[in-house]
């Protein structure tokens, strides 16, 4: 047999062999230590993320099969009769159309847009942070408080159309806050304004990585600024640009408070502007709540965000192959 | 060889089931005393949005009250204006409603169904110190009882910006009085002042009330508003907005939009309370003075706030002591006189002070806003919830826009409605 040195000295088992169990010994109550300790630490986390998260997900799925209401009285088991009524409820089709096409029209100009920006911001000129302060600046503001900026300036009597007027662009008003699709657009502009800085930062903590090597090499070879743009740049912000995707679909189809504030909390004219949570959050709300078919609908929303998610996730998986 | 993880997974299984399991329990007012014991104990007393401006009254009631009953102290807790129902929904559902709550009976009769609420009729004579009308407001079809000391009344009265009124060839002096009035001065407004409006509001249940259109059938089970009067009513207001005598937000506009384009200047004319007046000079000082008050057009609307009493709570008969004490005709007369709403106590009416103009706006405000009081009427049930005001008011919207027809709008609202009621 032979014995092992081990760099402390010590002897190890023979390779291919399986290491034999300790018996008990003195060591026990260290090992069991530092067995509890990543627990101990984890403790705090895991109750939060319990609270907070997993319970009411659960919470949410078991309420889904009930008549449950905020008081809760007699709640009773009804079985898919809330997912039997979403089928029925013209107001779901149109607030998930509404919602899918805010997201597809975000996705691109937020996924690309911020890139662009940070290829401008991240060179280094004198003045140039005052551009980085003044593009992220938008982000820090309140949602509710930007879109009632922007409802006044959207307003019929308002910045945009009485400068538009003015300049004769458009002879009477356009009903930025009225018409179901410009509902849209104007909640779409408002979301891009103020959500560049923060993909903009994503993408200079990318932009960081890139070689400046690979990019002095390929200009050697000849390669003009767009060849190097597409093919040094962009496969090496792929990462970023896929989480930015991944984030810009979760937040543009939970999106709520740009149009319920533009639209004062109805939705439009006939709710034809309605996105999915703000659906959600009428069902739900008040004394007389209909907390089973809200969750109904949550559970939908669920599986619609996790569309996009997993097409991102398979291009991602094609590209790496 | 036995898996570790087990234990581990089997606590956090038995966890989540116990914690899905307590979310299936229903809030049940859980404790609740002697209503006829000694008026003893600590006790907690919530009001809507009264401090700071009122908080100088409040204290002095509360510190008669304990005078009165030495043995008894009162904490005061005031909650902000926004959000107010969903404090007490979550009060309600987690069994830490105050002990006196200051509810309007749309609050109330959700919490009065579910037994959160002390019937207070069954501790004080209601009708020989009460008006029939404030009391009647606290009694909710199927439950047997009243759940709310009224305390205290409001009504709407009309606001017109009297310079927009004169400068668009109307007379300021001899504002609308009907809605039919009102149709022909918007027209003559939009005419002569195509950049200003007369109406910015959209009609709603309260609308068709005053036409005497039943909004529900005798049993309360279904709704019956989409009748050719109802859908008379929105194709007026739509082919107003197709002339362009109400401004395109209108298609937008919450509770308080036609308020708050009063007070922007935008609009020349409002409804609110008779504190309104107050409300409006202080945001836009350019309208001190040029504010002219009128009754609410045909009848006007019944507001009531009242003190409900917790049947949950440890103290109740001190509760009910105290939300007596706060309702009587004196304090009620005295709340009245610093914030301008009437009281609903017999004999408070004959209290000058609601019938006599002393010069000021604010007097002048008061007094009509009193004198509407005696006809004045609850529009909107009870029973029409937060979900169901939305899509009506969806609907019209598109009525207004020319979309579909007021018949189509009522017609799928009634539809839609009813579903919702049936799902209650």
């Amino acid at each position: 047999m032979t014995i092992t040195e081990t760099p402390a000295g010590g002897t190890a088992p023979p390779a291919g062999r399986p290491r034999p169990n300790r018996a008990p010994n003195r060591r026990g109550p260290a090992r069991a230590t530092r067995r509890r300790t990543p627990w101990l630490l984890l403790a705090p986390a895991l109750l939060w993320l319990f609270v907070f998260s997993i319970w009411p997900s659960l919470n949410t799925v078991r309420m889904a099969f009930t008549n449950a209401k905020p008081l809760g009285g007699t709640e009773r088991f009804v079985g898919f009769d809330n997912f039997g009524y979403i089928l029925e409820d013209d107001q779901v089709a149109n607030a998930l159309l509404n919602s899918v096409v805010f997201m597809l029209v975000c996705l691109p100009l937020l996924t690309i847009l911020p890139l662009l920006i940070a290829l401008l911001v991240e060179k280094k000129l004198p003045g140039i942070t005052f551009f980085r302060t003044a593009f992220y600046t938008p982000v820090i503001a309140s949602a509710v408080v930007v879109a009632l900026i922007w409802t006044f300036m959207l307003d019929d009597r308002g910045l945009v159309n009485g400068l538009a007027q003015e300049l004769s662009i458009i002879q009477g008003p356009l009903p930025f806050l009225t018409d179901r699709w410009l509902i849209v657009l104007s909640a779409v502009s408002l979301t891009v304004w103020k959500g560049l800085g923060y993909y903009m930062i994503i993408y200079l903590a990318a932009l960081g990585n890139v070689s400046k090597d690979l990019h002095e090499a390929a200009a050697m070879d000849g390669a003009g600024a767009i060849r190097r743009f597409l093919s040094v740049t962009l496969p090496a912000v792929r990462g970023a640009m896929l989480l930015i995707a991944v984030l810009v679909c979760i937040a543009a189809l939970r999106v709520f408070s740009e149009v319920f504030i533009m639209t004062g909390g109805t939705g439009g004219a006939g709710g034809e502007a309605l996105t999915m949570v703000m659906l959600i959050q009428q069902y739900s709300r008040g004394f007389a709540g209909d907390l089973g078919y809200a969750s109904a609908l949550s559970i939908l929303m669920f599986f619609v965000t996790l569309v996009p998610m997993l097409i991102l996730a398979r291009i991602n998986s094609r590209s790496d192959r | 060889m036995r898996n570790k993880r087990t234990p581990l997974l089997t606590g956090f299984g038995i966890v989540a089931a116990t914690a899905l399991l307590a979310g299936c329990s229903a809030p049940a007012a859980s404790g609740g005393s002697d209503p006829e014991g000694a008026v003893d104990g600590s006790i907690r007393f919530q009001t809507w949005s009264l401090t700071p401006t009122y908080q100088e009254y409040l204290d002095e009631a509360i510190a008669a009250f304990e005078d009165e009953y030495p043995d008894a102290s009162v904490e005061l807790v005031d909650q902000p204006g926004d959000g107010y129902s969903e404090k007490v929904l979550s009060q309600a559902s987690t069994d830490t409603l105050p002990d006196v709550v200051n509810v309007p009976p749309d609050f109330a009769l959700p919490l009065a169904q579910q037994g959160i609420l002390y019937d207070v009729s069954q501790a004080t004579d209601m009708e020989s110190t009460y008006f029939e009308g404030s009391v009647d407001a606290y009694r909710f079809d199927g439950v047997e009882g009243v759940y709310g000391y009224p305390w205290y009344l409001g009504t709407d009265v009309n606001y017109w910006n009297a310079t927009q009124l004169d400068d668009c060839g109307l007379d300021s002096a001899n504002p609308p009085a009907t809605t039919d009035e009102l149709f022909e001065q918007a027209a003559i407004m939009a005419d002569n002042c195509p950049e200003n409006y007369l109406i910015s509001r959209a009609p709603g249940l309260g609308d068709f009330t005053l036409e005497d259109i039943d909004i529900l059938n005798e049993d309360g089970s279904e709704f019956v508003f989409n009748t050719p009067e109802a859908a008379a009513i929105i194709d007026r207001y739509a082919e107003a907005y197709a002339n362009g005598e109400m401004p395109p937000t209108v298609l937008n506009a919450d509770y308080l939009g036609n308020s708050q384009l009063f007070t922007e200047g935008k609009v020349a004319w409002s409804t609110g309370g008779a504190t309104a007046i107050d409300s409006f000079e202080e945001n836009n000082p350019s309208l001190k003075g040029n504010i002219v008050i009128s009754p609410a057009l045909n009848i006007s609307p019944l507001y009531v706030q009242g003190l409900s009493v917790s049947a949950g709570s440890e103290n109740l008969s001190t509760a009910l002591a105290f939300a007596e004490f706060m309702t009587n005709a004196d304090n009620q007369n005295d709340f009245a006189h610093i914030a301008n709403v009437f009281p609903s106590t017999q004999g408070s009416d004959e209290d000058p002070y609601f019938s006599e103009e002393d010069g000021t706006p604010s007097s002048e405000a008061r007094v009509t806003g009193f004198e509407s009081l005696q006809t004045a009427e609850v529009l909107t049930p009870y029973s029409v919830n937060g979900a169901m005001n939305d899509y009506l008011g969806q609907q019209i919207a598109l009525a207004i826009r020319g979309d579909i027809s007021g018949q189509e709008a009522l017609d799928t609202s009634v539809e839609k409605l009813n579903d919702l009621l049936a799902r209650q």
